[in-house]
């Protein structure tokens, strides 16, 4: 008897076990339905990003982030506007020089549409900019009609996307698109699509490729459209930071615009708006010493120590650090810069004293190559105000002098003997030379040279006729830097390319036309 | 009534531990082993007694690269001193492994059985990373140190009821599975920049010690829930039929795809062990015919993949939130449908065996990420998707004997063969997908209906115009189109007037060819063991073809900045009196993009990728037994290996083995390795 109800507890105890075990292990993976349901931990989905005021001014702060850094094969490399706006626009032009392999793509106009990067993720990042900025836009609406926020706090991120949609799209317009003045010319007349809406999965991105090139001016009608809205929407900077939009800058860059559109009496008109608000500093060299306490900046892009364009984009990095973009002497040596300039002084130029580049120059205004917290500049006072030089000039406005001497006096060593008058320039001819010129000195290495070669080709006055004449790629010698001797090209200095040569506009990437069929019979003429 | 019968349990575990010293091998970083070491300059040395360092370095400014000696330039791209690199520079880590399973388990009767099984594998990998302050890719930030960890850690839980029963001469298995299985990573890094003084670098990241912070982690999992029913019945030993369906739920799927069914079927007749057969026993021991059909699906599709994604994205020091993931609601099951026929022979008491198996693999709805036109700023221009299918399909051979046979000889010979053919079957909407490397840098193949899958697409390279030394490429007409060296612009060319000037002419994606399948059309191997009294001696042949490679390596070795050149550039066209091989054009500075069609692949580097490999050599002594078990041992072995032993290939490039999808690009080549081990049993 004993035995047996041994034998029953020791079988019980086996069932017991071997039930318990069963119960516990099935229990514990029984709910897998839910534990399929895996949220990431390092993003966010995208249904809960535009639900809050405090969200929303991230998704702004993201879209800031586009514009500053940019996606260049896995590196933020300051695409488009931390530092490739400068670099690339400079590039392209005569007035600095690439000294290695680094621009040379760009430097020479030897470019494909697959091989050479630097043009490839100009367009690639300027739409990811764009997307953002559209996907902010419609968060915002979205809501607003929920309403989460309410408009009137969240107008003023929409006007700083609609001011990043249209620059970026102007932005565009300078390198893929023929001139506006350009009308029944030989290069084709297509702009560049305009997105208006945002894409985040496969469903919105098939719905929004319908999309074609359109036409310069239906383009440029978009642009000045979202500049206009983003001057409504924005407040006035005032004495708030530099580092994001306002009002201002919308009307800056509007200056700009319709300088390209040779609507001269809508640069005056928007230039005007201005006065009072901005003031020349000084000293040129302010602005570089100062980025955000300076009197003239408009709108510049931050970069701080932990977060900027590295050291294969940032601007200090480039010319100061790794001396890869030079002054070119074609600038250096040109008369109308007075030899005594103060901006030819070694706050605004780094001429190393010994080593391979010695007694070279190269621009200081960007003078962190260590950390690399210099701010990029997008827009600053001293251009608007050439650009309503240039409109008044054109419009036989003699006013223009004041303009210009405003921007040009301060550098100068001695402005009663060195100050342009009434009367030296006689013809507008000269007069827009000379502004023009001025404008080149002031904006040495600030991306703002290609602009007014692409929109001056076949001008009245002061005609370019493509991608002009350059120095040889390569460190210009010291001996080439003579102030008042205008260098001379010879043998192994780039020729210059008419602007009917294919060259002159950037082709659409192979990888744009390669995934969408419609800009493939788009492409620019010749690529 | 139940009786419960014996318990039974298990637990098993292995811990390893791994330290590692490691190379950066990123194949476009400036000191990249591969990438830096073949570009040096042949004629700058090594060490300069000179310099601070001792190392021949040139720093100025913010720029720090490996000297120039007596050449009147810089090296191009600010190559720096792989030496002092190699020997100043840390990355290593340290692997702590556990794998361990545990089991326990009831017989309910002698038929059915219940077990319940648990398994944990958790990988810790601890890194230090030091990129010097003097030179090399810290030198511009003054030095960056980080220090790493990542824990891995995967368990399985299952519950098996298992079904065991003969009933005369048929035989049943049957066995029901419920599985769960978890995957999670987590990853820390903290370290910075700007350290004080290269000391400080060497030990990882040291508080204080550098003024620039940086850190971070990331946090991903997976998880993966199954129902299984296997079936198996055998009647004799001589007929087999196996059939088994799951049922798998997958984490990584939207939730309305989530689950996918996933059937096998397999028969097979052991027609050796048939009566009719006994008679013939002797010669023909075995023979057996096989058919089977299975249906599975990948679950390694990345951890998030159909989700839109806001991720961090920072503004200055501000923080902020961007799109990062373009996501696709729709995603579903990738799938494998595989269908195997085979016979295997045995002869002379199995001693030759043979077999032979003729297989097809349809994947079906294949993930991948596609791209989508860049106007749309999605993150990457990709969004995953099912992108469509392909087909392999082919036949396999294996043999196997003991030529001799004999108490103190034995010499065993096997070998075996595959042919292989690979297509895709279907696209989404049919239309082409590239296919690009390096962060999309290089454009080399294309998926497409009809080809085998990822197959390399370029231009079709002429040859050298012996006129002037351009290249000259086929344009899709047949037509040929030379290449201006200096200004890249294309003009006509006619080969039988080369110097002729040309009309202008366009070289277009629609002249782009397929130029080579990727995927090896056939491959096996050969192995041999001679067994001799105590010494035993083995090797093992490897062999494979059919596929061809697109040699970056070899085009980088042609580049037109200042680095160095391969031997190739000695053939190249020098002027009319001297064309060079034909094959290599002219040179001129800083126009690799003109003379080599950098960022496109074009047939002048894609080269047959067949080889013979004697792999691994073997030659090993025993010591006797009677002397082995004085000593308290059962065997005591030692022996020598020769791997990756030798190469027979026309591939120009180090090994045709380590191309990435048919791509060789700054690969890291296998060393060959000579060991001498012994094995000891006790």
């Amino acid at each position: 008897m004993k035995k047996y109800s041994f034998k029953l507890n020791s079988k019980l105890k086996n069932i017991a076990f071997g039930l318990g075990y069963l119960v516990i292990a099935l229990s514990s993976t029984s709910c897998s339905d839910d534990r399929l349901d895996l949220q990431p931990y390092n993003s966010i989905q995208e249904e809960t990003i535009f639900s809050s005021p405090a969200l929303i001014e991230q998704a702004v702060m993201g879209m800031y982030n586009a514009a500053q850094r940019g996606d260049y094969a896995g590196a933020g490399r300051g695409y488009p506007f931390g530092a490739a706006y400068h670099q690339q626009n400079d590039m392209r032009g005569e007035d600095m020089v690439n000294t290695a392999t680094f621009y040379q793509a760009t430097y020479m106009s030897a470019i494909n549409g697959s091989a050479t990067l630097n043009n490839v993720y100009y367009w690639l990042d300027t739409y990811r900019l764009i997307n953002r900025a559209n996907l902010l836009i419609e968060g915002i609406d979205k809501a607003v009609t929920k309403g989460l926020v309410t408009a009137a706090a969240t107008n003023r991120f929409k006007g700083e996307a609609l001011f990043f949609r249209a620059i970026s799209h102007f932005e565009l317009l300078k390198h893929f698109s023929r001139p506006y003045q350009l009308t029944g010319s030989e290069l084709y007349d297509f702009g560049v699509p305009y997105m208006t809406k945002g894409s985040t999965d496969l469903q919105t991105a098939l719905a929004n490729s319908d999309v074609d090139r359109e036409t310069v001016s239906a383009s440029y009608v978009k642009v000045l459209a979202d500049l206009d809205a983003a001057e409504a929407a924005l407040p006035s900077k005032g004495t708030s930071t530099v580092y994001r939009i306002w009002k201002d800058a919308a009307i800056a860059y509007k200056t700009i615009v319709k300088l390209h559109k040779r609507d001269w009496a809508g640069v005056i008109a928007e230039a005007n708006k201005l006065d009072g608000k901005f003031s020349i500093e000084a000293d040129p060299n302010t602005p570089w010493a100062n980025n955000a306490g300076n009197k003239e900046s408009i709108f510049s892009i931050q970069n701080t120590a932990t977060n900027n364009p590295t050291v294969n984009g940032a601007l200090a990095s480039m010319n100061r650090g790794r001396l890869l973009i030079a002054i070119s002497p074609v600038i250096w040596n040109n008369q109308m810069w007075k030899a005594d300039d103060k901006r030819r002084g070694s706050d605004m130029v780094y001429s190393p004293t010994a080593g391979a580049t010695a007694n070279r120059k190269y621009t200081n205004k960007y003078k962190d190559d260590v950390n690399r917290t210099d701010a990029s500049p997008i827009v600053r006072y001293a251009e608007v105000l050439l650009n309503r030089a240039e409109a008044k000039a054109r419009l036989g406005d003699p006013t223009y002098l004041a303009d210009l001497n405003a921007v040009r006096n301060r550098s100068l060593a001695n402005v009663s003997t060195q100050a342009y008058t009434a009367s030296t320039f006689t013809t507008m001819a000269d007069q827009v030379n000379a502004i023009v010129t001025e404008k080149r000195i002031e904006f040495i290495g600030e991306g703002k040279r290609w602009g007014d070669i692409h929109r001056l080709i076949n001008d009245d006055l002061v005609p370019t006729t493509g991608i002009p004449q350059k120095f040889k790629n390569g460190v210009p010698l010291a001996t080439n830097y003579n102030p008042g001797t205008p260098y001379v090209f010879g043998a192994g200095d780039i020729a210059a390319i008419p602007y009917t040569d294919r060259r002159f506009l950037w082709p659409i990437p192979d990888v744009e036309v390669n995934a969408n069929p419609k800009l493939k019979a788009q492409q620019n003429k010749g690529w | 009534m139940l009786i419960i019968g014996q318990k039974f349990s298990y637990i098993s575990s292995i811990l390893i531990i791994f330290d590692y010293d490691g190379l950066n091998n990123n194949q476009s970083a400036l000191s990249g082993a591969m990438y830096n070491s073949l570009r040096q300059l042949p004629n700058t040395p090594i060490y300069d007694p000179k310099t601070p360092t001792g190392y021949n370095i040139f720093t100025q400014g913010t720029s720090s690269v490996v000297g120039p000696w007596k050449n009147n330039a810089i090296i191009a791209n600010g190559i720096s001193n792989i030496v002092y690199v190699l020997n100043n520079n840390m990355y290593t880590s340290n692997l702590t492994r556990f794998i361990g399973d545990v089991y326990a388990g009831v017989k309910i009767t002698d038929w059915l059985k219940y077990r319940a099984q648990f398994g944990a594998d958790n990988s810790i990998t601890d890194g230090r990373l030091y990129w010097n302050k003097v030179h090399g890719d810290g030198f511009a930030s003054g030095g960056i140190v980080e220090g790493n960890n990542l824990n891995m850690l995967r368990y399985n839980i299952q519950n098996m009821l298992t079904f065991d029963k003969a009933f005369g001469s048929h035989n049943l298995l049957l066995t029901l599975v419920q599985e769960f299985q978890h995957q999670r990573s987590n990853y820390i890094f903290g370290g910075g920049s700007g350290l004080a003084d290269d000391y400080f670098g060497q030990g990882g990241p040291i508080t204080n010690s550098y003024t620039v912070q940086t850190s971070g982690g990331s946090i991903t999992e997976s998880a993966l829930a199954s129902y299984i029913a296997r079936f198996n019945y055998n009647f004799a030993k001589k007929y087999f039929l196996q059939a088994s369906v799951r049922r798998d739920g997958l984490s990584q799927l939207p939730y309305a795809n989530r689950w996918g069914t996933f059937p096998g079927v397999s028969v097979g007749w052991t027609v050796s062990n048939e009566n009719f057969m006994q008679s013939i026993r002797p010669t023909l021991s075995d023979l057996k015919l096989r058919a089977s059909y299975a249906k599975v699906g990948n679950t390694d599709i990345g951890n998030y993949p159909f989700m839109s994604l806001y991720g961090n994205a920072r503004y200055g020091d501000a923080t902020g939130l961007a799109l990062i993931q373009g996501g696709n609601p729709d995603l579903k099951w990738e799938t494998s449908v595989k269908y195997d026929y085979g016979v295997d022979f045995g002869f002379f008491n199995n001693r030759l065996t043979l077999s032979a198996d003729y297989f097809i693999n349809d994947q079906n709805d294949i993930i991948l990420d596609r791209p989508v036109s860049p106007l749309l700023g999605i993150p990457n221009n990709n969004i995953r998707q099912n992108i469509g299918a392909s087909k392999n399909s082919g036949i396999e051979f294996s043999a196997n004997t003991d030529i001799i046979k004999k108490s103190d000889l034995v010499w065993n010979v096997g070998a075996n063969v595959s042919f292989v053919k690979n297509e895709v079957t279907a696209l989404v909407d049919g239309s082409d997908i590239l296919y690009n490397i390096d962060s999309n840098r290089q454009q080399v193949g294309i998926i497409r209906i009809g080809e085998s899958i990822r197959s390399l697409y370029g231009f079709e390279y002429w040859g050298v115009n012996p006129a002037n030394g351009n290249p000259v490429y086929f344009k899709a007409d047949g037509s040929l189109v030379q290449q201006d060296a200096m200004t890249g612009a294309y003009t006509t060319f006619n080969a039988s007037n080369p110097g002729a000037a040309g009309s202008a002419a366009s070289l277009v994606a629609a002249d782009k060819k397929i130029l080579g399948n990727t995927i090896p059309k056939y491959f096996g191997a050969f192995n041999t063991s001679v067994k001799y009294k105590n010494f035993d001696l083995g090797a093992l042949v490897r062999f494979s073809g059919g596929n061809k490679i697109l040699n970056l390596t070899r085009r980088d070795l042609l580049g037109m900045d200042f680095t160095n050149n391969s031997t190739e550039i000695l053939n190249r066209w020098q002027s009319p009196s001297n064309p060079g091989d034909g094959w290599t054009p002219r040179v001129i500075a800083a126009r690799s993009a003109y003379i080599n069609m950098d960022g496109i692949a074009t047939s002048r580097f894609v080269e047959d990728g067949s080889f013979v490999k004697i792999d691994n050599i073997t030659l090993g002594y025993s010591l006797p037994k009677d002397l082995v078990q004085s000593i308290g041992m059962s065997q005591f072995r030692i022996f020598t290996t020769v791997q990756n032993a030798f190469i027979f290939t026309k591939y120009t490039g180090i090994d045709p083995e380590l191309e990435i999808n048919g791509v060789d690009f700054n690969t890291v080549p296998r060393q060959r390795t000579l060991s001498v081990g012994l094995n000891a049993s006790f």
